[in-house]
């Protein structure tokens, strides 16, 4: 991913979140069938990357959605997969797991 | 049928209180894993032998009727098991051998185990069809247990194990993020409300602890908030823990250890706070593990143990509600119809919250589970739980137009979005029974908001 070689785990995210940078997430966006990375997409990824970095943790579905002035179904329209799996991907974060 | 689960890895297990087994133990391993099994829960023995093969689960079973896969028939499916149980455990497997039903203990059977026992919900729907009353769901979370004894468990089950057993919640919210979501769901109910709705989090000298599914601080906030809504409007002297924000225990799902550890978290957790009462929040499997497990896993405990529906039903004449003009019906989670009877407490309080309650058919101990349950919410075994969720779908279908399914479980709330939208019906809103108390609630009839003292139920 662009000129470095980052370890992926068997769900494709990460393995060491410490190892993402802008070009790990354009890669993935290629993985993820999304064309091109605009200034909203890196609005959402920048602040999941804020918030993960202060807490440890994805935020609310909810907070991500007021805190970015985002609707669900717009973040859902940026990254097809939905917040969890897809934005927080490429956000680098690990992949959040429970009941979701 | 190969499925595509994964498997978590030898060193994934020691965190989660499991050691992996070597390859050439296995088999050996696996009999006395089945022998300790039976002497523990000699139900098992019982349904394991008094199979007579009628077929009666196989069209009670949604898993069977959504893959047409005869393995997923339900008698053929613990048959996996009890051809080794024969073999091994009684006079005439011994004697007869394959003439008996009997098989020999292999390798091979173990992969068929993983395929067949994490194909099945553990929904308990045959148990209900079953002329002798064999509950298949028992003997798969039996199968379940000896794999996860042998290193064998899904990556899935391994990783909530071990948020389980570290932070006290699937998700492994730890506390800041517990403090920073909860006080922004405050805000967002001042700004809904105009009232200072409190979430509290490990408030001393409590009288109520609340266990929410962790879920409902990531995706189903909604239901957390209409539960605030109504413990505010009651004036219950309510709190969360950070140490056990979770209904949930996934190690009933597959491994006994785990799941008698999670669950002894509620009694510290309530000591913690000094709670007289533990409130479940919704959470199918949850309910069915603390209301039929706790008192023989950490019993006996002191504080009363109660699930938030029927609590709210118990208080429907003190709630100022306006029926919402819509028309909905209600799923009945597995682990409440058949795990744990809690059937008419929900149904209470919908027809108190919407215009139009249509019933499922069939419904309440008879419903077809939705294929989320047992903990087979894994990404890699999407497909196939549409499969499962075949039966559900065709329910619902005969139902539309609907404006909502209430779906008071977060297995059902994950797995019921993915469903309606594979079966086209995208269009109908699902989500929690509370859910419908938050939206249909007038505030303005909240004990704190009238100056009244304060409701100790």
């Amino acid at each position: 991913m662009g000129g470095k070689n980052v370890e992926l785990n068997d769900e494709g995210f990460l393995a060491h979140p410490h190892e993402w940078s802008e070009d790990v997430a354009k890669a993935f966006a290629v993985l993820e069938n999304i064309s091109q990375l605009t200034e909203d997409h890196w609005t959402v990824i920048y602040y999941l990357r804020h918030y993960y970095q202060r807490f440890r943790i994805a935020p609310m579905i909810r907070k991500l959605c007021k805190d970015t002035g985002f609707p669900l179904a717009k973040i859902e329209r940026l990254f097809p997969s939905g917040p969890a799996k897809g934005a927080c991907k490429l956000a680098g974060l690990p992949k959040p797991t429970g009941c979701l | 049928m190969k499925i595509p689960l994964r498997l978590a890895k030898n060193k994934d297990l020691p965190s989660i209180g499991i050691n992996h087994v070597a390859e050439t133990n296995l088999c050996s391993q696996t009999l006395q894993l089945l022998d300790e099994y039976r002497a523990f829960t000699r139900s098992l023995s019982v349904m394991l032998e008094n199979c007579t093969g009628c077929g009666a689960c196989a069209k009670a079973c949604h898993s069977y009727l959504g893959t047409g896969d005869f393995f997923n028939i339900p008698a053929a499916r613990a048959g996996l098991l009890r051809r080794i149980f024969v073999r091994y455990f009684t006079w005439s497997g011994r004697i007869f051998g394959g003439f008996a039903g009997a098989g020999e203990i292999e390798r091979g059977i173990l992969d068929r185990w993983v395929e067949y026992f994490y194909q099945c919900n553990a929904c308990r729907r045959c148990a209900v069809f079953c002329p002798f009353g064999i509950d298949t769901g028992e003997v798969v979370l039996a199968g379940r247990n000896i794999l996860s004894r042998l290193g064998i468990v899904p990556s899935f089950m391994a990783d909530i194990a071990r948020n389980e057993l570290t932070s006290g919640n699937n998700t492994g919210i730890l506390e800041p993020a517990i403090l920073d979501s909860c006080s922004f769901l405050e805000e967002e109910l001042l700004e809904e409300t105009g009232l200072q709705i409190k979430i509290p989090v490990d408030k001393p000298h409590t009288r109520i602890l609340y266990l929410p599914s962790s879920s409902e601080l990531f995706v189903n906030s909604d239901t957390l908030m209409a539960a605030a809504k109504v413990f505010h409007y009651l004036g219950l002297d309510w709190t969360l823990s950070s140490m056990l924000l979770e209904a949930a225990n996934y190690g009933l799902l597959f491994d006994r250890e785990v799941m008698k550890k999670h669950n002894g978290r509620i009694r510290a957790a309530a000591s913690a706070v000094g709670a007289k009462k533990v409130l479940m929040g919704e959470c199918g499997h949850g309910w069915r593990a603390a209301r039929m497990y706790t008192e023989g896993a950490n019993g006996p405990f002191p504080f009363q143990l109660q699930h938030i529906l029927e609590l709210v039903a118990e208080c429907l004449p003190e709630l100022r509600l306006t029926k919402l003009p819509i028309r909905a019906t209600l799923h009945d989670p597995c682990n409440y119809g058949r795990g744990a009877g809690l059937v008419d407490g929900p149904r209470k309080i919908m027809r108190a919250c919407v215009a139009d309650l249509v019933e499922m058919t069939p419904n309440r101990d008879r419903n077809f589970c939705c294929g989320g349950g047992g903990g087979l919410l894994m990404d890699e075994m999407k497909q196939i739980r549409m499969q499962l969720g075949e039966k559900k779908a065709e329910q619902i279908r005969s139902l539309l137009p609907l404006d909502y399914i209430a779906v008071p479980c977060a297995s059902c709330k994950a797995q019921f979005p993915l469903l309606i939208k594979h079966y086209g019906m995208g269009e109908v809103r699902t989500g929690g029974v509370i859910d419908l108390v938050g939206k249909s609630l007038d505030m303005r009839g909240s004990a704190v908001f009238a100056g009244r003292e304060p409701n100790l139920t």
